[in-house]
């Protein structure tokens, strides 16, 4: 690259306000985006495709252990787990139904994330399901209108780095993880995404249930930045990975 | 869930692929103008928020303001179908009006193909992305990414919505696609093979009521179904109104999987494959 290629591609960086380090090759992919949905100045870039580095399972609070669960909401987790044990199709993504949250960030499928000015996209490469936060909405009030969704209902906002997504409005028919951890339709989840460097997002959720907990609880993930990848057609049906 | 403006007549995208003949054909002019009257009353009510200004920011939420699932050529013509195509054509019509609807991808939850999706009466949101344009579809949770940064890879396979790259032409987001498997069809009845190529002009362009559409030129080439390259045409009107829908940015949640009715195996479907 001339050094007057790399001063354009330096005040372009400024101009669209995103982390830049290392980045400049990403400069012309940004000059495509219209400028009233870049994110604002300072915004940590978040965008690109991102994958667990280790698959998780069974989600544990952040220091290890069994997450709280109330003594009916126990005894269905054994029960889930038994099932799943004696058959596979006993999971309720089995036949190819949405993942819920917060399993689907838990799938082992890369997800992208669009990062626009007013809302984030997570466009799952599992079976092409996608997720569009708002970030300038506020959350809907659950109550008898607000249907229920696989996915819920979303709103996110910048809390200095971090992206933190409320989501509520859940219907209880998904499992919180890949272990068979249930849930009920009082279910309420906070993501939170910040940078660590360019290319890894240090992610924790804390679960909200009074019907499935004792009290709200905590977990983490990590997401490392697959570069260059084309998100592929997943089709459930078609090539089903549990 | 939300109806659109279809004469009480319901085309759903997971629904059999019954041949159905253009809807302004089935009106009787006196219902023609009255649902032009009621149209142009609805539509003062679509932008309370305004479009974004950058003729090429399709940003936002769009939807097709007349559903109409067969596909014509844009002077109202049948497509240039080769002697086998137009077999296969009547074949499929024949089939449905006998009772034995033969299906496609979308009836079985998979992605619906292009130009199939496109048609779709569902609404659709653009996003601009480094390197992309996505569209994300209310229908079957349909993703269509465009590419404007590379070519379709050498070793691409062939999938149910291929590969779409994308330029800009002036004003216009022209979007290539090809490598799109043979388990769709291009609208109800239409089939095509593996040469199939898509082109699509989208620009952002403004009614005489002063409403803001995507007008989407669809130009289909497969010389081994078509006698020629043939263009259709459908425009999207700016949908800021149900844009604003809380915690979901305008789209309903839309499981196909759930409690699918034309699944292959129910009664009087048939699958084309």
């Amino acid at each position: 690259m001339s050094s007057r290629f790399a001063l354009i591609a330096l005040a372009a960086c400024a101009l669209a306000a995103l982390d830049c380090a290392g980045a400049s090759a990403k400069v012309d992919a940004w000059a495509d985006v219209p400028l009233a949905q870049r994110p604002v100045a300072g915004t940590p870039n978040i965008g690109g495709v991102w994958q667990m580095p280790r698959r998780i399972v069974a989600l544990k609070t952040v220091d290890g252990r069994e997450p709280p669960l109330l003594p009916a909401a126990k005894a269905q987790y054994a029960r889930n787990i038994a099932a799943l044990k004696a058959d596979p199709g006993a999971d309720p993504i089995s036949g190819c139904l949405m993942h819920g949250l917060p399993r689907l960030l838990y799938a082992p499928y890369p997800v992208l994330i669009s990062q626009e000015r007013d809302r984030i996209n997570f466009v799952h490469e599992a079976n092409h399901t996608f997720r569009i936060v708002t970030l300038t909405k506020p959350l809907p009030k659950v109550d008898e209108d607000l249907d229920p969704q696989w996915l819920g209902h979303s709103a996110g906002r910048w809390e200095g780095r971090t992206l933190v997504i409320d989501t509520v409005g859940f219907n209880d028919k998904t499992w919180l993880d890949y272990s068979g951890l249930p849930h009920s339709d009082q279910l309420r989840i906070q993501e939170r995404y910040k940078l660590a460097g360019h290319d890894r997002i240090k992610g924790e959720i804390t679960i909200t249930d009074p019907r499935t907990f004792a009290a709200p609880w905590t977990t983490s993930f990590v997401l490392t930045r697959k570069p260059n990848y084309d998100l592929k057609e997943s089709v459930c049906a078609r090539d089903h990975r549990m | 869930m939300r109806l659109n403006l279809v004469e009480g007549l319901w085309v759903g995208a997971c629904m059999a692929s019954v041949s159905l003949p253009a809807l302004a054909q089935e009106l009787t002019p006196e219902q023609q103008a009255a649902r032009a009257a009621r149209l142009s009353e609805e539509m003062k009510t679509w932008e309370p928020v305004a479009p974004p200004t950058d003729p090429r920011d399709f940003t936002g939420l769009w939807e097709v303001p007349i559903p109409l699932v067969g596909l014509r050529q844009t002077d109202g013509s049948q497509p240039p179908f080769t002697a086998q195509e137009a077999k296969d054509v009547q074949f499929h019509i024949d089939s449905a009006r006998a009772g034995q609807v033969i299906t496609d991808a979308s009836s079985q939850c998979f992605p619906h193909g292009v130009p199939r999706l496109t048609t779709a009466p569902y609404p659709l949101r653009f996003a601009h992305a480094p390197g992309m344009v996505l569209m994300l579809h209310e229908v079957a949770h349909n993703v269509r990414y465009i590419h404007l940064d590379r070519p379709a890879p050498a070793n691409e396979p062939y999938t149910f919505l291929g590969y779409s790259t994308g330029h800009w032409d002036g004003n216009t987001l022209v979007v290539e696609t090809t490598h799109l498997n043979q388990d769709t069809l291009l609208d109800g009845n239409i089939s095509h093979g593996p040469r199939l190529k898509v082109t699509e002009r989208w620009t952002k362009v403004k009614t005489a009521s002063g409403n803001t559409q995507l007008q989407n030129v669809i130009t289909i080439e497969d010389p081994d179904h078509f006698t020629r390259p043939w263009s259709t045409q459908r425009n999207f009107a700016f949908r800021s109104d149900i844009a604003n829908s809380a915690g979901s940015e305008g789209l309903v949640e839309y499981s196909c999987e759930e409690n699918n009715r034309n699944q292959p195996g129910a009664d009087k479907i048939v699958t084309a494959r």
